[in-house]
């Protein structure tokens, strides 16, 4: 019996070395889980300390992260964006729910305001005030909410330490377009310091 | 000036995040240092960015394989194995890797009648035919079928039978029937033994080695979960480039006995591959054809017709027809 194969018609862009190690992910290659390891394993743990500000903590989510890569290999999907920002995402969103969980965890616990800066070594830095640091993660959290488009160049341009214009090489963007998505991305994460959301419902989110 | 502050202006998100080459930044720097509302805006922007900032990033605590243990545990890596049954074991890994997306949509058409728990079904089936002559114990009651029915019948009513068990059953039970004997193939002493998968059997109608029909499971594996992949919209990335020219070989020695020496020879290649002289060899060549090596074996697996298969082609129009109808016809899929 023929089963004609219908044309996918894809013209996205396609970073051919993603794809590849996609595929040797996906068949099992161990030796692929390494390499991509030793490419990104660094972006994925310096964009959870910044969140967590706990290096042990930061080792947890990159544990996650990598082996939620391997053991859901089409979660990740090469025609749609690159691996190095899927990571990136990836890192900072289960490194805010870390946060928010411990935070709950301690709040349940009955620590309440200190929530915290009860969190073993996360607490603030000796130039970091707790009121800083309840601000940092206000940050992160709307960071992690901002619309794709403009969270992917972000990630990139901050985390990844990419210019805009590289960015927007590996976007396949214009140029003035990643310029543009950084400026309303900061722009409305600054807007969320100086009119913060209601504190009580965001502890307990 | 007026020009200057508003592209500075631009590029002062930009310049937050440290995100400028070098020139950019000068021009930033140089106008900040003149421009007061430049300035404020831009220690504004930083400032957020700062709350950003976590302390400095250091050494990891833990080695590679400490970060990597958890992924590890939670899917294994395929395990060496011989060359012969390394398609297989990548290709089962590789539908492994897809089931997790079929949870809730396992009545999902797939192809022909199948949904996708019918085509794991199948697949339960189609694998037993090899397991059985290696040893290992059929997992599903026998069917009646008569000797002497050619495979073809035999082969369909033993998929149906199978089928109509599995549907009995949960997808979670299929699968694990099937992954387990799938790990009992590979673990065959004929999966690890180049010398003990030389000896030829008979299936499927095909008289070839064990390693042959090893492959021949693999290609049939992956074709099945691309099938599956695109019932959900999913692109199964093909398999691994030395895996899929072991499948192209096979194909084309099955193509070329199925074509014999009377053909009208023609000159067969795969972009980037081997090519080959299919049909007569007392001939000279009548035309030439290449195909990518994927589309090749989607047209040998049935996914493809040779009308519509992707190729490159020139020379005696109907000698290339001929070879694409003959490798189509070759589907059992």
């Amino acid at each position: 019996m023929v089963v004609p194969v219908e044309s996918t018609g894809d013209t996205s862009v396609q970073s051919p070395a993603d794809a590849e190690v996609h595929r040797r992910l996906v068949y099992g290659d161990e030796s692929a889980l390494a390499e991509v390891y030793a490419a990104y394993g660094g972006l994925v743990r310096g964009v959870a300390v910044r969140v967590t500000r706990s290096p042990g903590a930061a080792e947890d989510v990159a544990q996650e992260v990598f082996a939620q890569l391997w053991s859901r290999p089409y979660a990740f999907d090469p025609h749609r964006g690159s691996l190095r920002t899927w990571l990136s995402v990836l890192a900072h969103r289960r490194a805010v729910d870390w946060v928010r969980s411990e935070a709950r965890h301690r709040k349940d616990a009955g620590a309440d305001d200190l929530a915290l800066q009860a969190i073993p070594d996360a607490g603030p830095g000796p130039d970091e005030t707790v009121v800083d640091r309840e601000r940092s993660l206000l940050l992160h959290s709307a960071l992690a909410e901002l619309p794709q488009p403009q969270r992917e160049v972000v990630h990139l341009a901050y985390f990844a330490g990419r210019t805009y214009r590289q960015a927007a090489v590996e976007l396949g963007i214009p140029e003035g377009t990643a310029k543009t998505r950084l400026r309303t991305a900061l722009r409305s994460l600054a807007e969320t310091l100086a009119d913060p959301p209601d504190p009580a419902l965001e502890r307990g989110a | 000036m007026t020009d200057d502050h508003e592209a500075v202006r631009d590029l002062l998100a930009a310049w937050a995040f440290g995100a400028l080459d070098p020139a950019e930044e000068e021009t930033v720097a140089a106008h900040l240092a003149a421009c007061e509302s430049c300035a404020a805006e831009a220690a504004r922007l930083r400032g957020t960015v700062r709350l950003l900032d976590g302390p400095p990033p250091k050494a990891p605590a833990r080695s590679a394989d400490g970060v990597l243990s958890l992924a590890l545990r939670t899917r294994p890596a395929v395990a060496r194995i011989a060359g012969h049954a390394a398609p297989y074991a990548a290709a089962v890994a590789g539908l492994k890797a897809l089931l997790p997306e079929l949870a809730d949509r396992w009545a999902t058409p797939v192809v022909h009648d199948w949904d996708a728990h019918a085509t794991l079904a199948h697949l339960l089936a189609a694998d037993e035919h090899l397991a059985t002559r290696l040893g290992i114990g059929a997992r599903v009651p026998p069917s009646r079928i008569e000797e002497g029915t050619p495979w073809e019948d035999a082969w369909d009513r033993r998929t149906a039978d199978v089928i109509a068990h599995e549907h009995g059953r949960t997808p979670e039970e299929t699968v694990a029937d099937w992954a387990a004997q799938a790990e009992q193939l590979l673990g065959t002493p004929e999966a690890r033994d180049a010398e003990l998968a030389a000896r030829a059997v008979t299936l499927m109608g095909m008289r070839l080695p064990v390693a042959e029909h090893f492959l021949v499971r693999a290609f049939e594996t992956w074709i099945h979960t691309d099938d599956i992949g695109r019932a959900l919209g999913l692109a199964v990335p093909p398999p691994p480039r030395e895996h899929l020219g072991q499948l192209v070989r096979l194909a084309v020695r099955v193509l070329g006995l199925a074509l014999g020496t009377g053909a009208p020879p023609v000159l067969f290649s795969v972009t980037g591959g081997e090519e080959w002289v299919l049909g007569s060899e007392d001939e000279p060549v009548r035309a030439e054809l290449a195909l990518e090596p994927v589309d090749f074996c989607l047209l040998v697996g049935g996914r493809y017709t040779p009308q519509t298969v992707p190729r490159g082609a020139t020379g005696d129009a109907a000698a290339v027809r001929n070879v694409l109808e003959r490798a189509a016809s070759l589907a059992w899929l």
